[in-house]
């Protein structure tokens, strides 16, 4: 280590920084992890603390059920209650669903365009750091008098100071302000990546189409987090400096608050959900054997998707009284969000149409996305329509739509894409027989939780009460909706325990277990630190695939003799590559944000200041250091 | 393909489980307080016309999606032997068929769609006669007004909740309710579903909405807006009049009981 030259003064720590960053290099030991600037293990780290704080929203949800499964059950008291359902959806939107598909960005994106890594490698640890410290720090709100108990959707005026005297919501909002700093960062990162970084020959529409949804994603990313920045600041203004955004006494708007959040709202639904669009267009192809059905029409709907996302953020708002216009209009642009949707769809079965499909773990994942996607966009046509929404807004309906979306869409495909990547960065296939069983008892865990909820939601039960009488028509409805939540945990443990046993007596993967079509498949897996290398040189979309096949008249593949092949020289080439060294500037910066936020939430300026310099400090060393050495 | 037969059994002991749940759920969920699919009133009645107008199309998508999706993983599935099949990159008919018919099916529900909103935006004029009420939303109570009857100081008669007993909520039948929804403290928001769909309760504006009760009895109703602790106690009864005569009668006594607390 480098206690030998540590003297306590600025310059004996940089120099103490560098010693070890010369170690971290090694990619041995713990330290390398935490300098680390290689995209892979910045995708893991992410994968893996996403992983756990899906976990805590998970026993949160459980929770929740634990007490919704009786009328009149006391198992949560009415605060606690608050609590659990406020950070359920804060957790599973912000820290699982956005970083789990920031893991699959990290990981995927440098291999599926030929690169070595993202453009800005340290910034790329600086988000995760950033995020890992957002969440850190809105988890230990509970040390502080209690969680956030504002909903994941703060509305003003509840979450002003006279209404929610408590540190929870100030812990919320400035916790949200550090995961969105984390999430800018990351989406200019990909833009730049995506844009600048394609290997030779890779044109825009020979990107994978998962690259080209990371790419829709980043852009929606980086215009929709600012518009939430905004109306957090105002909220935490009125709140620790006496303003009055949304104070009605004061001649502020409550709606205000509405408006920006929804406008910042509408599209991260499309943030979680367009990666998850496309890693399902990765895994159909790779199973069914053939190419992605209208590659084209799949991303510009997706592109379209993004368009409309910002167009349709009052269909949250039919019920605040906006009047007929503004309602017509939002239900249009709400209906027609449903076409770009569609086209997806159909052109995922025509996909799978005339395959020869192989049913893996990661394609039944990919299916389940589908069918269950399906219902989630079916029913968000039915509340679409304003005046039936007028009866299902803030209902169980809801809640049972957006699960259907986001459980039944997004996390489905993210396990697809465990169970489809994982041998890529571990080089062992995961247990398909408990793949499976996790798969059939997750679907059915799924829709036994949620499906109930529907009809929950029509016979009139709303949202976010912490209990009911009986005599509703709920009692059993709820009980099975408990029972499900149940199978889901279930379900997740048989996900563990294939995990550690995989990681202990796994099947070996080859380079390319799948038969796959993208680069990704073409290099070792693990893979080596410098990804590629030679930097390959794309002659197609899919263009690993052409370089296993070529296709005879009717349009068959024909295998071509020792296509694909890796070359033995390639290991000796590589030693000559120069890749970026690891940091610990990134770290240190991202920890300037929590202690700068506990300041302003104890209202204690010298913390604020403390955090600023330790902010300052990590820039300016990381602006001096060299990139590389 | 072990989990896959564990997933069987399992779906075999679920499913008969299933299907009694919903036959014995379906028997007696019809006349429960806050069904939305039991309207006594013309809002809620075509609320739920236009959800089926939405739902049926929805399902038959559905089913032909689901059906397309499991006929194509039959027929398709890996068999050995197989030729590798046909690399098909698209079909631009096929695009532009799927693009069309879904936008021309939803422009299609968005004609009655808008129908509906102005209809339902349109406040009852005074020709109509409707009973006025003012509603406002509070931590944790409803409070209900109603500005045409007044006692001898020209207060209004007034309905209150206290703790967790809720606010009733009186109409006549067959009148149109013309509500004017506000609130002194949070957002709340208004729901009588059996009545109709909901109205925020949004400090610092009025907003309005109408309502018509066509049969007598008694409903539930609740804020549907998370307005913090005690959020899931603030509900409502509604109790429907079997006549005017018989409201006007509830009224008076009601006046002249608020008369009475007021001198005391």
């Amino acid at each position: 280590m480098a206690q030998t030259t540590f003297d306590g003064s600025p310059v004996g720590v940089l120099e103490a920084l560098r010693q070890l960053r010369r170690q971290a290099a090694s990619y041995q030991g713990i330290w390398s992890w935490i300098a680390t600037v290689d995209h892979k293990r910045i995708g893991i780290m992410y994968g893996i603390t996403a992983f756990l704080f899906f976990l805590a929203g998970g026993v949160e949800a459980l929770a929740i059920r634990l007490q919704l499964a009786r009328p009149g059950a006391q198992v949560l008291d009415q605060e606690v209650y608050n609590q659990m359902f406020t950070m359920h959806g804060t957790t599973m939107i912000f820290l699982v669903v956005m970083p789990l598909s920031a893991a699959f960005f990290n990981l995927i994106v440098p291999l599926q365009i030929g690169a070595r890594d993202v453009a800005f490698p340290r910034l790329n640890a600086f988000s995760y750091w950033t995020f890992l410290m957002g969440g850190i720090f809105l988890y230990s709100s509970i040390f502080f008098g209690g969680a956030p108990n504002g909903g994941w959707f703060g509305y003003a005026p509840l979450t002003e100071k006279a209404f929610n005297p408590g540190h929870g919501i100030d812990f919320w909002a400035l916790g949200l302000q550090i995961l969105g700093i984390s999430s800018l960062a990351s989406g200019f990162n990909f833009i730049v990546t995506i844009l600048n970084m394609r290997a030779p020959g890779m044109s825009l529409l020979r990107m994978p189409v998962f690259t080209w949804m990371t790419l829709v994603t980043s852009f929606l990313i980086i215009f929709a987090m600012p518009v939430l920045a905004v109306g957090l600041f105002e909220l935490s203004f009125d709140r620790l400096f006496g303003a009055n955004f949304f104070n009605p006494l004061k001649g502020g708007t409550p709606l205000l608050w509405q408006h920006l959040f929804w406008l910042f709202g509408h599209p991260e639904v499309y943030i979680l959900i367009l990666p998850a669009m496309g890693i399902v267009s990765e895994v159909l192809p790779t199973f069914a054997r053939k190419p992605l059905f209208g590659y084209p029409f799949v991303v510009f709907s997706g592109i379209a998707i993004a368009f409309m996302s910002f167009g349709v953020w009052v269909h949250h708002m039919y019920t605040t009284g906006l009047g007929p216009v503004a309602n017509s209009a939002f239900g249009v642009s709400t209906i027609l969000i449903a076409v770009p949707t569609g086209v997806k769809i159909f052109n995922w079965l025509g996909t799978l149409w005339g395959g020869d499909i192989r049913f893996k773990t990661p394609l039944l994942f990919a299916l389940g996305f589908i069918t269950m996607f399906v219902v989630g966009g079916l029913t968000g046509v039915t509340h679409s329509m304003v005046p039936s929404d007028y009866q299902q807004q803030d209902t169980y309906y809801v809640v049972a739509h957006f699960h259907q979306v986001l459980f039944g869409g997004a996390i489905f495909a993210l396990f697809a894409g465990i169970y489809y990547w994982f041998p890529k960065f571990t080089g062992k296939l995961l247990d398909e027989r408990l793949g499976q069983l996790h798969f059939w008892l997750m679907l059915i865990g799924f829709n036994v939780t949620f499906q109930p909820m529907m009809i929950l939601g029509l016979l009139g039960m709303p949202r976010r009460i912490q209990t009911y009488p009986t005599g509703m028509g709920w009692d059993l409805w709820n009980m099975i909706a408990t029972v499900g939540a149940f199978l889901i945990a279930l379900s997740v443990l048989v996900f563990i325990i294939n995990v550690i046993i995989t990681a202990r007596r796994g099947q070996r993967a080859g380079a390319d277990p799948w038969d796959g079509r993208t680069l990704e498949w073409s290099i070792p897996s693990p893979v080596p630190p410098y990804n590629f290398a030679r930097i390959p040189l794309v002659r197609a979309r899919d263009d690993f695939w052409h370089q296993k096949y070529r296709e005879d008249e009717a349009g068959r593949p024909i295998p071509v003799v020792a296509g694909g092949a890796h070359q033995e020289h390639e290991e000796e080439h590589a030693q000559h590559i120069h890749m970026p060294s690891p940091s610990f500037f990134p770290l240190i910066a991202a920890m300037g944000f929590p202690i700068i936020a506990y300041g302003f939430v104890l209202a204690d300026y010298a913390l604020v200041a403390a955090g600023a310099v330790v902010l300052l400090f990590g820039i300016y060393g990381w602006a001096l250091e060299p990139a590389s050495e | 393909m072990r989990g896959l037969k564990s997933a069987v059994r399992y779906a075999r002991l679920l499913l008969p489980l299933l299907a009694a749940a919903l036959l014995s759920g379906c028997n007696v969920a019809i006349d429960t307080p806050q069904n939305t699919f039991a309207p006594v009133g013309e809002v809620a009645r075509d609320q739920r016309h236009l959800f089926f107008l939405a739902m049926w199309p929805a399902v038959v998508i559905l089913v032909l999606v689901w059906g397309a999706l499991l006929f194509a993983l039959v027929r398709y599935r890996h068999r050995p032997g197989n030729p590798p099949p046909r690399q098909v990159h698209g079909h631009q008919t096929l695009e532009i068929a799927w693009t069309l018919a879904p936008l021309a099916l939803l422009l299609g529900l968005a004609g009655p769609m808008i129908g509906m909103i102005i209809e339902q935006a349109d406040r009852p004029s005074p020709e109509e006669n409707p009973l006025q009420v003012r509603v406002i939303g509070q931590q944790w109570v409803w409070r209900f007004q109603y500005p045409q009857y007044t006692d001898s100081q020209g207060r209004p008669l007034e309905m209150v909740g206290r703790g967790t007993e809720p606010a009733e909520l009186h109409l006549p039948p067959n009148r149109k309710i013309d509500l004017a929804i506000e609130s002194i403290d949070v957002i709340h928001s208004f729901w009588a579903p059996r009545l109709g769909g909901k109205m925020d309760a949004i400090p610092g504006r009025v907003n309005h909405l109408w309502l018509v009760a066509e049969q007598p009895g008694e409903y539930g109703g609740q804020c549907a807006e998370f307005c913090g602790l005690a959020h899931a106690d603030m509900r409502m009864r509604v109790i429907v009049h079997d006549s005017q005569e018989s409201f006007d009668a509830w009224a008076r006594e009601q006046l002249a009981r608020q008369g009475q607390q007021a001198a005391r």
